[in-house]
């Protein structure tokens, strides 16, 4: 209740994003291969490397590998396969699944996509043979790299943490936060700092005015 | 739950005190508080001592649990244990930064005292930690910890439930998701 605002949090983990939550826009803004099944007119104009030219109506072609954001592909994809197919991404695929089961610890997560866990779990959508592996693995890397999230958060206080957090993605940051803020609260009541009166973090930036400034 | 919540909670703890002043009994809405008479000790909540003491209206008398060879004690038999071993009071930590904050001339070895009760704290989130560890890698439903006080529920809990939340929402994507409904173009 200490808090000033409160942000909407992300849903992405979970069956769909929160369409208010600005974690969630970022992550669907992240680009993924896709493959079209039919011929989509007059998107060649924005694609021109891959656009059919002029006469057909600057159409893509179909069966034409394009990288579209993940709110785009999902919106376009559709059950029965007529507009779009989906290609998982590297990270989502058997070879570094392999990785991720054999040591979680040691990927960097923030280079791979810095919202690998929600972006993983939106790909659950396009109806991949591979979908039950992909969560299990999911499952199981947030499981391997939680021991090591939590001595980091609990544990630095007062430091800077960059090196601690630079490995994470965004899902991990937002809990190494909280844990870092458990410990904040906790020290700032040990010294004493809880009782004292401190000027809020939204009003510190107003520059009062001398009353004599005023009087002028 | 902030902590200075926690340390409020505390404050019903009822301390001894030895009052330099004289008083009739008083009626509260929580309680009564017994007659003050200058010389002679008795019970009263927390908030109270530290109020009298801090107007020099008291001397305090620690805690019989707050002495240096019990605490060695009970610190020595903690690092032992694996499981939390039950404390002296429910609100040790609490305890000991006010009385030691604000009464340390009536507290016989304050520093010491401040210590081993910093060892025992560090000890039990150590275990904490261990035990939440095994329980999010064996993905147990759930776990019973006896004998944690709520400040050390407060400092670990937020970070401990968010976390399981994240599980939880990555553990139901396990299950194939029925068909959301689409439409047809």
């Amino acid at each position: 209740m200490s808090e000033a605002y409160f942000r909407v949090e992300s849903g992405a983990l979970g069956p769909e994003e929160n369409f208010l939550s600005l974690d969630d826009i970022l992550m669907s803004h992240e680009k993924l291969p896709v493959r079209t099944e039919t011929a989509m007119p007059r998107l060649g104009a924005f694609f021109l490397d891959r656009s059919g030219g002029a006469e057909t109506d600057n159409a893509v072609p179909q069966g034409s590998k394009l990288e579209l954001p993940l709110w785009l592909a999902k919106g376009l994809f559709d059950n029965k396969r007529r507009i779009l197919s989906v290609e998982l991404p590297k990270i989502y695929q058997e070879g570094w699944r392999t990785v991720f089961s054999a040591d979680a610890n040691v990927v960097d997560l923030h280079k791979m996509g810095p919202h690998f866990y929600g972006f993983g779990s939106q790909l659950l959508h396009f109806d991949s043979p591979e979908n039950a592996d992909i969560s299990q693995s999911l499952l199981q890397t947030f499981i391997g790299r939680f021991r090591r999230i939590m001595d980091s958060s609990q544990n630095a206080y007062n430091e800077d943490t960059s090196a601690l957090v630079a490995r994470l993605d965004e899902m991990e940051r937002g809990l190494f936060q909280t844990g870092q803020k458990g410990l904040n609260d906790f020290q700032c009541w040990e010294k004493g700092q809880a009782s004292q009166i401190t000027a809020s973090n939204l009003v510190q930036n107003y520059k009062k005015r001398k009353f004599t400034d005023i009087e002028d | 739950m902030d902590a200075a919540e926690v340390e409020f909670l505390a404050e019903k703890e009822l301390v001894t005190i030895i009052p330099n002043f004289s008083l009739d009994k008083i009626y509260l809405i929580g309680g009564d508080l017994g007659p003050f008479n200058p010389g002679l000790p008795v019970e009263v909540p927390l908030w109270l001592a530290i109020n009298l003491k801090q107007r020099q209206k008291c001397r305090l008398l620690p805690p019989e649990w707050m002495d240096v060879e019990k605490l060695e004690k009970i610190r020595d038999h903690e690092r032992k244990e694996e499981t939390f071993t039950p404390m002296p009071s429910p609100y040790y930590m609490e305890l000991t930064k006010l009385l030691l904050n604000h009464a340390s001339d009536n507290i016989p070895k304050a520093d010491e005292i401040r210590t081993l009760v910093k060892d025992m704290w560090d000890t039990r989130i150590a275990k904490l930690r261990v035990s939440a560890d095994s329980f999010v890698r064996q993905q147990e439903a759930h776990a019973k910890l006896d004998n944690l006080t709520l400040m050390e529920i407060n400092t670990s809990g937020t970070f401990l439930t968010q976390a399981l939340n994240h599980m939880y929402k990555l553990r139901t994507n396990l299950q194939p998701s029925e068909s959301t409904q689409s439409q047809d173009f």
